[in-house]
């Protein structure tokens, strides 16, 4: 295991993780496994060395902020959880799933795995986040019954196209016979950039029920209404974002130009809430 | 990592020929058109985790059933006088953002391919691939071809519509076959094999888009079956060359009038040559940029 250094020995009994990966939209991975890592007073115990998996050919800049590719296990013990919060590899998909799979299941012991991920929405931001999950067993899917996750969904990837990294690490999960789901909920795409704190106040209560971890989301609820309440600014001030967003509501087309320009206007607007 | 086999025939010092995705897709057309030709049976393949990101997940009532990789299989069949391996290799192992493969990942997948040629006790390894060249889409291709051994060059220019590498007009006796169609015959070489790499003729023009070249390796596949003594019938491709010359047309009178007419040019070339620095140049600074403007176009 020297692609992996411990710095800690966390006592777990068969804990749950929660993998979300950075650079999503709406910054749901990250935002959702901080607040969890925050909240529940996660220590990171275990890293992924970046190298083999990442460029490493220099840093990435944002907004005058440094940022480096880590892979951080995080344990909360109290609530007998396993957070995982990484950069998605550039390369080496395999081992490095298999490297996030072999500290779970051996060192962990996992009884299940739960991913984090977002769906660029054609919806507008006053609508629900309902979000859905794909299961890897059917024993799995019947445990989660009683959340509403699940849908009879089929779906095969177009030609051309590549599966999400989610999914690719859930098949890898299935054939170690660790059950797990993804959890997808849609982010509005005029806050792909920014970020949407309705989507993971809607993953984050999920957890909070399945995995029984008395989190008090006021706060996200807050945040939520704040945000909202920014839009709902840019739309009394702006008619034509006003009018766009009301396409939207009601289900219409937007016409060529009219979803870019709501991008940039509410991405302008919501830029102050940024890190 | 390693070789899955699917079956254990008995084979006779077998002829190993090979094919991946690369410029034109002539390798990969020709030996698929082969193996449907003869009619092979699957043999094995290896295993795609280490060198594929997947192709294609698969849900079922909300349940993921499976993904699929990239396929890089070996076919077999038992002719009358002699023995073929096929490998056909969906795609050129991926990684660090290169189009073709590299370093430890294609030696890897060379090397495993190879394996399984020393398992079968192959005689000789082909290998086909693209050769870009000063000439017109209404030519033939001809065949280019390099050997691992100098004893094998004068069986090599005895073949049909082929000629060696060195009598290309231009090529100063060097040249180099990237990715794994040209890494394999490196490395046949290497562990002692024989090799032969049979290369169709693209016209320097089209080797950068993203279409198909059939007629280059109806071109590999005709020289092929004479060296394997297989009838096949190459026929077989027309439909797919019709299609494409159809799509060359089209694109071609796309092209702006100086290019065109350069080109057209070439129309009486008799013995068209390879790329030099000159042209190469003329072509990102002409045909490249008339891509690119297309591309846009699209996608607005």
């Amino acid at each position: 295991m020297s692609d992996i250094r411990f710095s800690g020995e966390p006592e777990l009994q068969t804990p749950a993780m929660v993998v979300g990966w950075t650079m999503d939209a709406g910054r749901l991975g990250s935002r959702v496994t901080d607040y969890l890592v925050d909240k529940l007073g996660g220590q990171a115990f275990c890293e992924i060395e970046p190298v083999d998996f990442f460029p490493l050919s220099g840093v990435t800049i944002v907004n005058n902020i440094v940022y480096f590719p880590e892979s951080k296990f995080y344990a909360c013990p109290e609530k007998n959880l396993v957070v995982f919060q990484s950069t998605p590899p550039s390369y080496e998909w395999y081992r490095f799933l298999n490297l996030i799979l072999d500290v779970a299941q051996d060192y962990c012991h996992v009884r299940e795995i739960y991913n984090i991920g977002s769906m660029v929405a054609l919806g507008a931001h006053t609508a629900p986040r309902q979000f859905f999950g794909t299961i890897n067993s059917n024993e799995m899917k019947k445990e989660l019954s009683d959340y509403s996750l699940t849908r009879e969904i089929d779906y095969e990837t177009p030609p051309g196209g590549k599966p999400t990294l989610n999914s690719y690490f859930l098949w890898m999960a299935k054939r170690r016979h660790v059950p797990g789901a993804n959890l997808w909920v849609p982010v509005p795409f005029y806050l792909v950039s920014a970020e949407d704190p309705a989507a993971y106040r809607s993953i984050l209560g999920f957890l909070d029920d399945r995995l029984v971890l008395g989190l008090d989301l006021a706060d996200l609820d807050e945040q939520a209404r704040l945000q909202n309440e920014k839009i709902d600014q840019v739309r009394a001030a702006q008619p034509e974002i006003d009018r766009i967003i009301s396409k939207l509501e009601h289900g219409l087309r937007l016409e060529e130009g009219e979803g870019e320009k709501l991008a940039e206007e509410v991405g302008d607007s919501l830029s102050e809430f940024e890190d | 990592m390693g070789v899955i086999s699917h079956s254990e025939p008995e084979l006779h010092r077998p002829d190993m020929i090979v094919g991946w995705p690369g410029i034109g897709n002539i390798g990969i057309i020709t030996v698929n058109a082969l193996k449907q030709q003869i009619e092979a049976e699957e043999l094995g393949e290896i295993e795609p985790w280490d060198f594929f990101y997947p192709n294609k997940v698969i849900i079922r009532a909300g349940v993921l059933q499976d993904v699929e990789f990239p396929g890089s299989k070996f076919y077999y069949k038992k002719l009358a006088n002699r023995d073929i391996l096929l490998f056909v290799g969906e795609e050129q192992p991926s990684g660090r953002n290169r189009v073709y493969a590299e370093g430890g990942k294609a030696y890897e997948m060379a090397n495993l391919v190879l394996d399984v040629a020393e398992k079968f006790d192959c005689r000789r390894i082909y290998t086909s691939g693209a050769a870009v060249a000063l000439t017109h889409h209404s030519h033939k291709s001809r065949v280019w071809a390099v050997a691992t051994e100098r004893k094998l060059l004068a069986e090599v220019k005895g073949y049909a519509n082929t000629l060696l590498m060195s009598e290309v007009e231009g090529r100063d006796n060097l040249g180099n076959i990237t990715g794994l169609n040209g890494l394999l015959i490196g490395v046949a070489k290497k562990r002692g094999f024989e090799g032969v790499c049979l290369m169709g003729e693209i016209p320097d023009y089209l080797s950068r888009v993203p279409f198909p070249y059939p007629g280059a390796s109806q071109s590999v596949l005709e020289v092929l079956a004479a060296i394997l003594g297989v009838k096949v019938d190459i026929t077989a491709l027309d439909d797919m060359v019709t299609q494409m010359q159809g799509v060359i047309a089209n694109v071609f009178r796309q092209f702006p009038d100086e290019v065109r007419e350069r080109i057209e040019q070439r129309k009486q070339d008799v013995q068209p040559g390879s790329i030099t620095e000159e042209d190469e140049k003329w072509i990102t600074d002409h045909i490249d940029d008339f891509f690119r403007r297309e591309e846009d176009d699209k996608g607005q």
